[in-house]
């Protein structure tokens, strides 16, 4: 039986997290204090087990796949990569957003994109929804909890 | 002081208006959340963590506690009437109960789960109240070699005994240990697997981390993978209220699956899963009318309904008298105390007896809120299950990049954020569970400071944590709980090349 690539690279990920751990590890002290054991030590523990745990998982991966997961009926339910790729775009255009737009705008576009992601195509009313609920945050956070979110292009517009 | 005192104490922190508004918010916008799919009481609670800036310790704490166990109230509903769990222990409820919907018999099924809850809620609070004094007693005696082994336990039985992998399950744990590793090492002043970025040498927040798991992840698995899948909800016809040989078939379930989840929940081995599935096993066995399991048996609702909420006000045992969170949820509510410069503990109840015995009231006066919020005012909640989709994980989306970002007002959060609900969306695809990677992340740095501090005291020999008695038993039930599945296993082969 051929070995699921994905599962493949799953190990191969634990395994390079392990590495990335254990090497870091000896960057750092491991002796010193009375109790003979610095900031290293625990790093070291938690990187080997991890790259061990890896190792334990490619077994897996090559003796019949992860146990107890069904990667048929995984891959059974098509991948919706369009939907996808609407949410993870809205929240970076949101993180590259924020400071400049503000709060209120950034959130807007997230909230469009989100529900486009859920295929809602009703674009007009998913934008007039998001800027509400983000003016009413908004509105909730820096006038009555005095938490400020940025204004951005607002600035000066808002009391 | 004896318990009576301490508990009459408690009632008056608790009955306090503010505390009252406190507690009531927390146990509405529990239900709210329990009921809403894609969003959870530890994903909630990690939102409203910066309230503690501006809230004092007992009113922030009380609304937390509600959300979490208002959460397993409202999950019941929508597990009853969408058939899709609103919370992961709810998923027994969601085949009987929905069965009964389909039948017309959703009022009910929405009744034996709300009175159940409040009945178990209500005892497993008794127990907590008087368990609480002899576990501090008992937690008085340890000192840090002990509390290392029990938290080395309760890592153990959070990510190996729960789930169906002990293996993807260490994973998850030890993913969650090595979050808790970046940043200042709080002994030495050393940063750790910082990268020279500014903003992980403050460490990398539970907020960011339970909110991508929990609210990314989920949305991102959600949109991509099921929501081709269609969903029925169903209507509430009819009275809400039991007949009479409803509430005889429901009694003893709901004491029955009290008794399995309490204990369940003090144990260190968290999660309401395991006590649900016990109780509608036993229920099913017990049944006279074992024709209806699996078309709507009303003691398949009241028994687990009844075991989740015992389990998760057993939960607090463990959090608040040795502070060992063993859900998600709990170990979001432990950095809650850490946010006020709070650790749970034995020490914590002779400290600050009035913040814990008043959070330990709140619970009797929550369960009551709850009844009503839940029974009479169901049909409120239901409205919530009719926001379409798409606006409601938008809106879920909108609030949660915000409470990540509001944190400290930097992008590098939002980001960071979207690679966690990448890892958090991975996870879910490839059947690893999340909760161990925040109990990891959370009490992996305790946990940490407590081997560190023995072995200060047997100037680092390792031996210290085997000739503690104590520490040494505890560290035995470890490896017995973690080696037990693999001998069962090798023992099976054996047998089946025998035979």
């Amino acid at each position: 039986m051929k070995a699921p690539a994905g599962q493949v690279a799953v190990a191969a990920g634990v395994t390079a997290i392990g590495v990335l751990i254990l090497g870091g590890s000896f960057f750092l002290p491991t002796g010193g204090g009375y109790a003979q054991v610095g900031p290293g030590v625990v790093p070291r523990a938690v990187g080997i087990v991890l790259l061990l745990l890896g190792v334990f998982l490619f077994r897996e991966v090559f003796t019949g796949g992860f146990r107890g997961v069904d990667e048929e009926a995984e891959l059974g339910l098509p991948m919706d990569w369009k939907a996808f790729a609407w949410l993870s775009g809205g929240i970076i255009a949101y993180g590259l957003l924020i400071e400049h737009l503000g709060f209120i705008f950034a959130s807007t576009i997230l909230f469009v994109m989100v529900a486009r992601g859920f295929n809602s195509r009703r674009w007009l009313l998913n934008a007039v929804t998001g800027l509400i609920l983000a003016s009413a945050v908004f509105a909730m956070f820096n006038y009555g909890l005095n938490l400020t979110l940025p204004a951005g292009v607002l600035k000066g517009v808002l009391p | 002081m004896d318990v009576w005192a301490q508990l009459m104490q408690g009632f008056s922190v608790a009955l306090t208006t503010q505390n009252l508004l406190f507690c009531l918010a927390g146990c509405a916008l529990g239900t709210a959340v329990g009921v809403l799919p894609g969003v959870g009481p530890a994903v909630t609670v990690a939102l409203l963590l910066p309230i503690t800036t501006k809230v004092d310790a007992s009113g922030a704490l009380i609304m937390f506690a509600g959300i979490y166990y208002g959460a397993m109230y409202g999950g019941s509903t929508t597990s009853i009437l969408l058939n899709t769990p609103g919370e992961s222990a709810t998923i027994i409820t969601a085949m009987e109960g929905n069965q009964m919907a389909k039948r017309g018999r959703a009022g009910p099924a929405l009744a034996t789960s709300a009175i159940g809850s409040f009945f178990a809620g209500t005892i497993a609070t008794i127990g907590l109240t008087f368990l609480s004094p002899l576990v501090v007693e008992l937690g008085l005696k340890f000192g840090p070699p002990e509390y290392f082994a029990l938290m080395v336990l309760a890592f153990t039985t959070v990510s190996a005994v729960l789930g169906e992998s002990t293996l993807r399950g260490l994973v998850s744990l030890f993913l969650g240990l090595a979050i808790g590793l970046v940043g200042i090492d709080n002994q030495t002043g050393q940063a750790r697997f910082a990268f020279d970025i500014p903003q992980l040498l403050d460490g990398i927040e539970v907020v960011t981390v339970a909110v991508g798991l929990f609210a990314v992840g989920e949305t991102l698995y959600f949109a991509s993978k099921l929501n081709q899948i269609d969903e029925k909800l169903e209507s509430i016809k009819g009275s809400i209220w039991m007949k009479a040989e409803d509430w005889k078939r429901s009694i003893g379930p709901w004491i029955r699956g009290t008794l399995i989840g309490f204990p369940f929940g003090t144990i260190p081995a968290g999660g309401a899963e395991i006590p649900t599935f016990l109780s509608y096993a036993i229920e099913k066995k017990l049944t006279k009318h074992p024709e209806e399991f699996g078309k709507g048996a009303i003691e398949g609702v009241a028994g687990p309904e009844a075991a989740n909420n015992a389990s998760s006000t057993g939960t607090m045992v463990p959090l608040l008298t040795l502070g060992l969170p063993t859900s998600a949820t709990a170990a979001i509510l432990l950095s809650a105390f850490q946010q006020y410069g709070l650790q749970p503990g034995p020490l914590l109840f002779e400290s600050n007896a009035p913040l814990v015995w008043g959070l330990i009231a709140s619970f009797y006066i929550g369960n009551v809120m709850l009844l009503v919020l839940n029974l009479p005012l169901v049909g409120l909640w239901v409205k919530l299950l009719q926001i379409p989709r798409p606006q409601l994980y938008a809106g879920i989306l909108v609030f949660a990049t915000m409470g990540v970002y509001g944190m400290r007002q930097s992008p590098f959060d939002v980001f960071l954020l979207y690679v966690i609900g990448l890892a958090g969306f991975l996870m879910r695809r490839f059947g690893f569970p999340t909760a161990p990677v925040v109990v990891g992340m959370i009490l992996g740095p305790l946990a940490e400071e407590q081997m560190r501090r023995s072995l200060s005291i047997s100037e680092g020999s390792w031996s210290i944590f085997v000739t503690h008695g104590i520490s040494a038993v505890l560290l035995g039930i470890t490896v017995l709980v973690l080696l037990a599945p693999l001998v069962m296993a090798l023992l099976k082969k054996k047998r089946a090349v025998a035979g």
